[in-house]
């Protein structure tokens, strides 16, 4: 069982976790459709280090972990803060009002 | 007949050729390479020799034969799928495994058993009773039964109604079976390389060599290999496991994620259990070899992984549930655990047929259920890569699917993995 | 074989003073406390153990540790107990394994002659012409093969699991480990110590060290008593270690109780398996190692025969020499396979005693006693070349031949950390070369075998791990320079017979010539060779055939060893029973508040995912008009069903409309505050994943619920995506909180009216989709006007310790209007009536909104939801399918099952996910997938049911009760 070191709550067994698959960047509202096809359906499937969203089930908490996909070991952990740093805005269709 | 031994009793030297020669250098150029010597890769070998004359053919395995998924599955052959692309498919595939001893002439333990898919929550009834309407719709030969009838069928099972998810009813699968895996990949290998096909094992492909890539595929040319480069007409992938890294060597992206699927085995025993048992609510598939092991596994693992380890929450999950089922296996003892590599895709159908790049081919996406595919996949992509069209067995399975959001349906009925 | 006990000091494991009577095969014996299965059969003079696997040939102790599946036996309902490890107690009836009539006559034993019609892989050779023909020999094989039996009737026993911790976990108890141990627990580590046997010492305890023979104990008893007087130092004996998982989480085996060990380091100091030597018929009883000859006369007291012949390559076999002669067994002579004399002191010492030493040469064969069960003479050859001897032999009279061939590491824990071993061609030995972080390695397992060498490498694993645990350590204890390594193994100890018998391993009855043959045949990879032989598959997991077939293959194939490698060694180490896996069953369970009242009713209970929920009230024989009543109630007067397993999420904050507005598909920004809405949930593939209602109590909070099996999901899909929009609102999952009931019917005001004093009730004050906080008496509650059943309606949602009080509080109020409480069979009717869904039922896992036909639920006036862009991708599709509501063309058909297939021109189009016959209605309704094309109202299409036979069905578009939904808004 591998430890996972969670920001929030320290050094876990792995199975307190949800695994949440690659963080991936949504592309921009007005993207083609073959962008929205990669970011929605696709894989990268990443043999190597990969960063992660996890889910600290009893805690309900999301973290992000670089984890090496072919060593099966996890390199870093921190919150998702890090990374998401801003409140994210979708602008409204130009032809819609605003609320 | 066992007639067929007297040659070995009989004969003052071992009477068996080599069935896979190893050829000492790869040639400069091939009609066709073939990634991946397990199952699929070598059945599509045979049938490309066999049906169509094909063997200017090299397969290509980064390790032995069938040393990857082919050999490390739970061996269950069935064709209870959930949607008519499924149910149509594997019924091919169970129809070519009837035939493959006598193909072969080797034996690879064909066993049918009977498969009861149980179901302890009445959504899965409803499940049942779906795929078993659409698998008779098929003339597939499915029915929907219940415990008084699962007790005729498999006197083994624990039906009681005070454990805490009993059992409710059950998807009876009458052409259910297993089959020894190995014997499988070494059937096509043999049969492959007799009729000139080369296998070259322990042959690593590094990278795909195309031409015209200018925002579109292009066309593949040859593939480099750890052993030297070589042209090529076509190419097809066969890698479960590494799909996603052999893909994109041809930039080539899928909606696969790479998943160990663990699985185990006791020490032998006498006989006792020929049904093959699967439950979805509980984690749970069990059957009993000819040897006389019992081979089990579960669900899939909970994180993607490129690895092969093993680890101590699966067995006892699922021997916490195997005893559920099975009370009386308390003192039975497990002798090998181990793990395969899964191409998990979202609608837990595989991905077959042409890719945006030309000349260049792809079957993946085989889950948790590849092994039982091998025929079909080895005879329609033979079929494909000769006459250049997409057999309508394997169209549904293309990669454009998902680009369009077009998903299959499969994913009801694949609640536990094997 | 005859044999007898010997006194002390020998058989240092036995209680003398406890005699045990136990049952063999139908006979009854008797041993000492302490003694194991085997060596008490010895002791009686029963060396016959089981029968083989294929051959079904007489097998008997082979390693005395475990280490081969020649010791196997059944107990009772326990398959294949390995009987040179577990101990006899009083009573125990142990029976042989895989015998067809008796041990001493097996009929499947006429199988040995047969053997050369049976070469490698036979099974794959034949059996399948004709066609078809597989499956009745399938049946014979099967018989023949497998080992234990398994008993249908036998009981679960109990097995339970236990957490342990450590900063150094050390696996192995013999010098190594316990100087690890020891090195480690000095700088204040706290060490667990783990020993497979029941005591302290390894091959201290069984080996010859000395021509005295004095050493092994007395190093073995001042290393234990310090160890047990460490406080630092816990020491677990008769424990298993049988596996290394990640992060040093280690299986721990005791008994029925499965040990999970958490440590900061781990010390592998597992010693090593001692290797067979091969000649023809090294397999017969009487062939045994030299350490398997030394455990059973120092552990047992068991003289292992009378006259013995002594095949070695390393100092160990004159050890043994000298400890067969203590013991009384004539030593006929010692055959070492090496030319040149290289043993000192205890080589001296069996010459000493007059024992003729035969260099160069070797046991060629062992001539067999009539029927196999022991061995007559050994034939003593000169060894002329790699594999080979002169024809020419001596025949030595013996009842024992004891091995003594070198050893392969028990690398099993660091195959499964990672670690690498390579073939050292000098020592003829697989060595570690790589270790991975905090893992190391002392004693025989590393190759080391000179006991100062081997203590002070102890030392040094246990130095190091206790650095690796965050200990403060001094200077690294230094490691001798001679380790040992040479004349241990003998590079080839492999003799084949040209009339075969050599066996190679002993579980699966493979032979030289096996391995030979799978190679020219083509399977010449050693994978590839294990699979198709099944050579190192059995039982033992090539313990003893995984070196000598490597090296087979190696040659035949003209590469080195290390070039052909090793197959992998998996988990566990050593068989372990399912049950101690599964331990005790933790299955959790929900119950809600008023859990114990539907019992009190006579609910029949049902699963729902954790949750236990009525499925009715009333008998099972009953069920029909258990439901009806059920539903009539809340159609014509006012009926109550717990709905607390519904998910409860709290969402707060400035930014909670916003929030919802990403999460659902509708609106909520201009929701009025007591008002609620519904909530469908769909994800990024635009599948429909869930639904409930979201209601507004303040402009930044609402209260949302969620089904029953997906308010977890629900919860951590709502935070994982405000960790990437960081909105400034917080979402709780209050599922636990509340507990909920729906008061529902036209009588449901009347009801509520007794018990509510603070909430205005009528239909203007407190319309349709509206929600209030009141008292309900006494009680804080929040009342949400809807209606899933189609009739007037409250969703009420208390605090979860009020539940009860709740329940019967509305009971109460309710009796005099005749109130009924009901269950999800009725409520599965109701909603059908008003044609609402159930996600999960009438949607499956690629179901979108527009095949729902829920575009009802979609806001198209806002910039994202999850799902939206991949939804505008399927209206552009177009549809391929579309839920619709149908009643029956003919009333007098049978109704459809659900799942039942809708068919057009023979071709799968859609099938039913609902039918219930409606009792208000007088027909049968249902929902049902269909083609496009076909979702018109009034539109026929075909239901293929129950046995082949299709009806015909109608399009009709729900609700099919109170289509003008008059009643809900009462």
């Amino acid at each position: 069982m591998k430890i996972l070191n969670c920001p929030l709550n320290g050094p876990r067994n792995i199975s307190e976790f949800v695994w949440g698959g690659e963080v991936r960047t949504h592309p921009a509202l007005d993207c083609s459709d073959a962008e929205w096809a990669d970011y929605a359906a696709l894989e990268n499937n990443t043999a190597g280090v990969v960063r992660e969203w996890w889910y600290h089930v009893p805690t309900a908490y999301w973290i992000i972990a670089e984890r090496d996909t072919v060593k099966d070991v996890i390199v870093r952990t921190y919150p998702a803060r890090e990374l998401f740093k801003d409140r994210v805005v979708f602008e409204a269709p130009a032809k819609q009002e605003g609320r | 007949m066992v007639f067929a031994l007297l040659k070995y009793g009989l004969s003052r030297h071992y009477p068996a050729r080599h069935q896979f020669p190893r050829p000492r250098e790869l040639k400069p150029s091939y009609d066709l390479v073939i990634i991946g010597g397990g199952g699929h890769g070598l059945a599509t070998a045979y049938y490309l020799a066999r049906d169509w004359g094909i063997t200017n053919v090299a397969v290509l395995d980064k390790g032995y034969l069938a040393g990857g998924n082919t050999g490390r599955n739970t061996a269950i052959i069935r064709s209870n799928y959930l949607t008519p692309e499924g149910v149509q498919f594997y019924d091919e595939s169970i129809r070519l495994y009837k035939d493959l001893s006598n193909d072969f002439d080797l034996n690879i333990l064909y066993s049918e058993r009977g498969h009861l898919t149980l179901a302890h929550t009445d959504a899965a009834i409803r499940t049942m009773r779906w795929r078993a309407e659409v698998n008779k719709h098929f003339g597939v030969d499915s029915e929907l039964v219940f415990p008084a009838e699962i007790a005729k069928l498999c006197p083994q099972l624990n039906l009681s109604d005070k454990v805490r998810y009993p059992v409710l009813g059950a998807l009876y699968h009458v052409p259910g079976a297993i089959a020894r895996h190995d014997a499988v990949a070494w059937g096509y290998g043999a049969g492959a390389a007799t009729r000139g096909v080369e296998i070259h094992q322990r042959t690593e492909v590094t990278g795909i060599l195309r031409e015209g890539v200018n925002g579109t595929g292009g066309r593949v040319t040859g593939v480099v290999t750890d052993r030297g480069t070589i042209k090529c007409g076509k190419v097809i992938q066969a890698v479960a496991g590494a799909s996603s890294l052999v893909a994109a060597m041809v930039g080539l992206k899928l909606p696969i994620r790479t998943i160990p699927l663990q699985a185990c085995v006791s020490q032998p025993l006498k006989p006792f259990l020929d049904k093959i048992i699967v439950s979805g609510s509980l984690h749970v598939y069990i059957s009993q070899s000819s040897r006389g092991e019992l081979v089990m596994g579960g669900s899939t693992d909970p994180y993607s992984l490129y690895g092969t380890r093993s680890t101590l929450d699966f067995k006892e999950g699922l021997m916490m549930h195997m005893l559920e089922l099975f009370p009386y296996l308390a003192e039975v003892k497990l002798l090998r655990q181990w793990a395969g590599m899964t191409d998990m895709t979202p609608d837990f159908a595989p991905i077959m047929g042409e890719t945006p790049v030309e000349n260049y081919y792809i079957d993946a996406g085989w889950g948790t259920w590849g092994f039982k595919a091998t025929p079909v996949c080895g005879k329609r992509n033979a079929e494909m890569l000769a006459t250049g069209k997409v057999p309508e067995l394997i169209a549904p399975f293309s990669h454009r699917r998902f680009l369009e959001f077009k998903q299959l349906g499969e994913k009801g009925a694949a609640s536990v993995g094997h | 074989m005859t044999t007898s006990r010997l006194p002390a000091p020998a058989g240092a494991l036995l209680d003398r003073a406890k005699p045990i009577t136990f049952g063999f095969d139908g006979r009854s014996y008797t041993g000492f406390e302490g003694d194991t299965i085997a060596s008490a059969l010895a002791a009686n003079g029963v060396g016959v153990l089981s029968r083989s696997f294929k051959y079904h040939r007489p097998r008997a102790v082979l390693s005395a540790a475990g280490h081969d599946a020649n010791a196997l036996v059944q107990i009772g309902a326990e398959p294949s107990v390995p009987a040179d490890r577990r101990r006899i107690e009083p009573g125990l009836s142990v029976t042989p394994q895989n015998v067809f009539g008796s041990l001493a006559h097996d009929r499947a034993a006429v199988i040995d002659s047969l053997g050369r019609f049976l070469p490698v892989g036979f099974y794959y050779k034949t059996f399948f012409r004709p066609k078809g023909s597989w499956k009745h020999w399938e049946k014979l094989i099967r018989a023949l093969a497998g080992l234990g039996k398994v008993d249908l009737a036998a009981p679960h026993g109990y097995h339970d699991k236990q957490y342990l911790f450590a900063d150094v976990a050390v696996v192995g108890g013999g010098a190594a480990g316990m100087a690890a141990a020891l090195e480690a627990a000095e700088v204040g580590a706290e060490v667990v110590l783990i020993e497979e046997n029941p005591r302290l010492g390894g091959a201290l305890g069984y080996a010859r060290f000395d021509p005295e023979g004095g050493h092994g104990a007395s190093l073995m008893a001042e290393l234990a008593a310090k160890v047990e007087a460490h406080t630092g130092i816990t020491v677990m004996l008769d424990a298993t270690c049988n596996g290394w998982f990640a992060d040093h989480y280690l299986p721990v085996i005791r008994g029925t109780r499965l040990h999970k060990l958490r440590a900061r380091s781990v010390v592998v100091a597992t010693g090593s398996y001692e290797q067979p030597l091969v000649f023809r018929n090294n397999d017969l009883p009487g062939v045994m190692y030299s350490s398997a000859a030394q455990r059973l006369i120092r552990h047992y007291g068991v003289r292992p025969g009378t006259r013995a012949v002594v095949a070695t390559a390393n100092g160990d076999g004159y050890g043994a020499a000298l400890d067969l002669l203590e013991a009384g067994v004539e030593v006929a002579c010692v055959a070492d396979l090496r030319p040149e004399r290289s043993d000192g002191a205890l080589a001296d010492a069996v010459a000493d005693r007059g024992v003729p030493i035969v260099r160069g040469a070797t046991v060629t064969e062992a001539v067999p006693q009539r029927g196999l069960v022991g061995i007559e003479a050994a034939r003593v050859a000169r060894i002329t070349g790699q594999g080979l001897t002169t024809a020419l032999d001596d025949r030595f009279a013996c009842d024992l031949i004891v091995t003594a061939i070198g050893y392969n590491p028990t690398t099993n824990l660091i195959h499964h950390a990672g670690g690498r071993v390579s073939y050292n061609e000098e020592t003829a030995m697989f060595e570690v070369t790589w270790l991975p972080e905090t893992l190391h390695a002392a004693g025989s397992v590393t190759g080391t075998f000179a006991l100062d060498a081997v203590i002070g490498e102890g030392r040094r694993a246990g130095w190091s791990a206790a650095r690796d645990a965050g200990f403060k350590v001094g200077a690294a204890p230094a490691v001798p320079n001679d380790r040992g390594q040479r004349g241990v193994n003998h590079p080839w100890p492999i003799f084949p017979h040209p009339k075969g018998r050599d066996f190679i391993d002993f579980d699966e009855d493979i032979q030289v010539h096996d391995i030979l043959d799978a190679i020219q045949e083509g399977y010449d990879d050693i994978e590839l060779m294990k699979r198709f032989s099944t050579c190192g598959m059995g039982p033992s997991q090539g313990r003893h055939s995984s070196l000598n077939s490597v090296r087979l293959t190696a040659r035949a194939t003209g590469r080195t060893v290390d070039e052909t490698g090793t197959t992998t060694s998996r988990p566990p180490y050593a068989q372990e029973s399912f049950g101690v896996l599964a331990g005790r069953s933790f299955e959790p369970e929900r119950l809600t508040p008023m859990h114990h009242r539907h019992v009190e009713a006579g609910a029949r209970m049902m699963v729902a995912g954790q949750w236990y929920r009525p499925e009715y009230y009333g008998p099972a024989a009953t069920r029909a008009e258990n439901i009806r009543r059920e539903v009539m109630a809340v159609r014509e007067a006012v009926g109550l069903i717990d709905v607390s397993t519904l998910g409860g999420l709290e969402v707060c904050g400035p930014d909670a409309a916003e929030f919802l507005n990403r999460i659902y598909t509708f609106a909520y920004a201009k929701q009025p505050v007591g008002r609620a809405r519904y909530a469908l949930m769909t994800d990024q593939a635009g599948v429909v994943v869930d639904d409930g209602v979201a209601c507004r109590f303040h402009d930044h909070h609402f209260y949302v619920t969620a089904t029953t099996s997906g308010a977890a999901a629900v919860y951590q899909r709502m935070l994982f995506w405000n960790a990437q929009w960081r909105l400034q609102v917080n979402v709780t999952n209050v599922t636990a909180s509340w507990a909920a009931v729906n008061l529902a019917g036209p009588k449901a005001r009347m009801v509520l009216a007794k018990i509510c004093a603070d909430v205005e009730l009528s239909a203007e004050a407190f319309p349709y989709m509206e929600v209030r906080q009141g008292n309900l008496a006494g009680i804080p509650a929040r009342i949400i006007r809807i209606g899933f059943v189609g009739e007037l309606g409250y969703e009420i949602h208390v605090p979860s310790s009020q539940g009860e009080a709740l329940w019967d509080a509305l009971m109460a109020a309710g009796q005099e209007h005749g109130i009924v409480p009901f269950g999800i069979e009725a409520q599965r009717l109701l909603r059908l009536e008003k044609g609402h869904i159930i996600i999960g039922q009438d949607t499956d896992g690629v179901t979108h909104v527009f095949e729902a036909d829920m575009a009802w639920a979609i806001s198209r006036n806002k910039p994202y939801f999850v799902g939206k862009r991949t939804l505008a991708i399927h209206e552009k599709n177009g549809l391929t399918r579309k839920l619709v509501g149908f009643t029956l063309k003919n009333p007098a058909d049978p109704a459809p099952k659900e799942s039942h297939l809708v068919i057009r021109d023979g071709q799968i189009v859609g099938r039913t996910t609902s039918v219930n016959g409606s009792f208000v209605l007088g027909k049968v309704i249902g929902l049902a997938y269909v083609a496009p094309d076909q979702a018109e109202p009034g539109t026929t299409f075909q239901i293929r049911i129950e046995g082949g036979r299709m009806i015909e069905a109608v399009v009709e578009k729900p609700p099919f009760y109170d289509p003008g939904n008059k009643r809900q808004e009462l």
